[in-house]
């Protein structure tokens, strides 16, 4: 199997994303903005904040910020429970938690199938790389911009 | 004619009587006359004529004293007076034997006719008067005896007419009296077979009595076993709840056990999920730990999906078991009051065989009590068999009685009619 993506690798360009579902969601990052994957432990709400920062926690002696996408992008609200996960996103020098309820694994996907977002139809469309569509039962996957997505978020944070 | 002679008689013997003297003073001087003169021949015929008449049988035939003249004439007299005093004699001898004549017609006539009453013959002749006075005595004893025997026959018939009322009055009773003991019969007899049925009836309700028994005795039993049985569910019952928490302890030890094993294949994703990144940020050198780690993290959620499944599966034996315990319990209550049940129903059954027992008691006494009055009503049908007989008998002797009796009444009847031809009084 390995071979043989090694051939497609060699054919076409690819690009990894971290895929994950949060709420009804299935979103993929690309893979170098993600430094690891925890479990969502305690969270400390955190005051004078936007909504979509669920509070912050720990993480190797720092204090992560961390953001519920749901909220973000006004798709409902996240809910923390036993499994859920929390990966730590990065760009540039902004670290930042977000919530996933389950994390689908890093997937390689050629940059042909990358369709662009739909113009003009929803706001959050601005946060998007593109769809990728989902192989036979597979639902298909918003690949975020993560990195303008979490300069909004900061932006909007501040603007507070 | 008899009722003639009394008044007759006297008036011939004092005819006789009157003439006597008259004669004997005629004769006498007749004789005084003749002694002086001597008999011609015409005297002498007129003697013989008259003594040849006088002979003949005529007694008036007298010497006439024309013919006879001075010498005769005394002896005419004396003759005349003879023949007078002859005539008279007869005469009375006529008039005597004509009384007795009398007397014995009348006695004869009384006699035929029966009537005693009409005798009261009676004479002047001394001569006849004890032979009438003996008569009269005859009579007088015969109409005693008439009269008595008149109403020893009246008795007579009112006894044999009181007799044949009683005979047949006894023959009546007697005749009812047998019907009586014939229905009476009938009615022991009905008595018996009503008893016989009794008795057989009392054997099966016995018999039945007896299979009741039998039944209650085994239901006895079969409660006794019941309660056993469910004295041996409800220990059973006991021994299933013990088992059902035993299996929940032991559940709940596995659902801990699968925790942890959750808990290590959560880590292991995490790990086999960081690995990959890792091997990602290492670029092409990193591809196949990635691939790995994919494949350790496909495990690992392998692993999570079999803990969820057995989560899935505790839950199920719980709410299972959780069932078979209230089922257990309910069970346990259930059998509780099935051994209170069993011992109401033993209870029950203990009345049912004592009642039974009594009823079979019973019965056996009914039993045994009618047979006796069967017997009893056998021997009273026996005797009053021999009672029919006697009454029979009875009855027969009582109709010979009545017809004996009739007879006699009849008889007496009849003798009371010959009595009453003589007239006594």
């Amino acid at each position: 199997m390995a071979p043989d993506r090694a051939v497609a690798a060699q054919a076409r360009p690819e690009q990894e994303f971290f895929c994950f579902r949060v709420g009804d969601l299935r979103l993929g990052v690309p893979s170098e903005n993600v430094l690891e994957v925890l479990r969502a432990g305690l969270l400390t709400p955190l005051p004078r904040t936007p909504s979509f920062i669920m509070g912050v926690t720990g993480h190797r002696g720092e204090v992560l910020p961390v953001v519920d996408l749901l909220r973000f992008l006004s798709k409902g609200e996240a809910r923390i429970g036993p499994r859920t996960r929390l990966f730590v996103g990065i760009t540039g020098s902004y670290v930042a938690g977000v919530v996933a309820d389950t994390v689908l694994g890093l997937r390689r996907i050629p940059v042909a199938e990358i369709l662009p977002p739909p113009l003009g139809g929803d706001a959050s469309a601005e946060h998007l790389l593109g769809v990728v569509q989902g192989h036979g039962t597979q639902d298909a996957i918003n690949l975020l911009n993560f990195s303008k997505l979490l300069q909004t978020a900061r932006q909007r944070a501040v603007a507070r | 004619m008899s009722l003639d002679t009394p008044n007759d008689k006297p008036t011939s013997k004092a005819r006789a009587a009157r003439k006597a003297p008259a004669s004997k003073a005629g004769g006498a001087s007749a004789k005084a006359g003749a002694a002086s003169t001597a008999m011609s021949p015409a005297q002498y015929k007129a003697f013989t004529d008259t003594l040849l008449t006088v002979l003949s049988g005529n007694l008036q035939a007298r010497v006439p004293a024309e013919l006879v003249g001075e010498g005769g004439a005394e002896m005419a007299q004396l003759l005349n007076q003879v023949l007078d005093n002859l005539a008279e004699s007869e005469h009375r001898k006529q008039v005597s034997a004509q009384e007795i004549d009398q007397a014995l017609d009348a006695l004869i006539g009384l006699v035929r006719e029966g009537d005693l009453s009409r005798w009261n013959t009676s004479t002047e002749d001394p001569q006849l008067g004890p032979l009438l006075e003996g008569f009269g005595k005859v009579i007088e004893t015969l109409r005693t005896f008439v009269r008595e025997i008149n109403e020893a026959a009246l008795r007579l018939s009112s006894s044999a007419n009181q007799v044949l009322a009683a005979s047949t009055q006894h023959e009546t009773s007697s005749t009812e009296q047998a019907a009586a003991i014939h229905e009476t019969t009938a009615t022991m007899e009905e008595l018996k077979h009503a008893s016989a049925q009794i008795a057989e009836n009392a054997g099966s309700v016995a018999r039945v009595a007896e299979e009741t028994l039998g039944a209650a005795r085994a239901g006895r039993g079969a409660i006794g076993e019941f309660i056993q049985a469910m004295q041996q569910i409800r220990s059973d019952g006991v021994a299933v709840a013990d088992s059902i928490a035993k299996l929940s302890k032991r559940v709940e030890r596995i659902g801990t056990v699968v925790e942890v094993i959750d808990e290590i294949a959560d880590r292991s994703d995490l790990l086999a999920l960081n690995a990959a990144l890792e091997g990602s940020r290492a670029g092409e050198a990193g591809k196949g730990f990635s691939i790995v780690a994919a494949e350790m993290r496909r495990l690992a959620e392998n692993v999570l999906d079999s803990t969820k499944e057995i989560k899935n599966l505790i839950t199920e034996i719980r709410e299972a078991t959780a069932a078979a315990a209230g089922a257990a319990e309910a069970s346990k209550s259930a059998t509780e009051s099935g051994e209170k049940l069993g011992a109401v129903a033993a209870q029950a059954v203990e009345g049912i065989l004592a009642g039974v027992q009594e009823t079979s008691d019973a019965a056996r006494v009914i039993n045994l009590a009618t047979q006796q009055q069967r017997t009893a009503t056998e021997q009273v049908v026996a005797s009053m068999a021999e009672i029919e007989d006697v009454t029979r008998q009875t009855t027969q002797a009582s109709k010979q009685a009545t017809g004996a009796a009739a007879e006699l009444t009849q008889l007496a009847g009849r003798l009371a009619e010959l009595i009453k031809r003589f007239k006594a009084d």
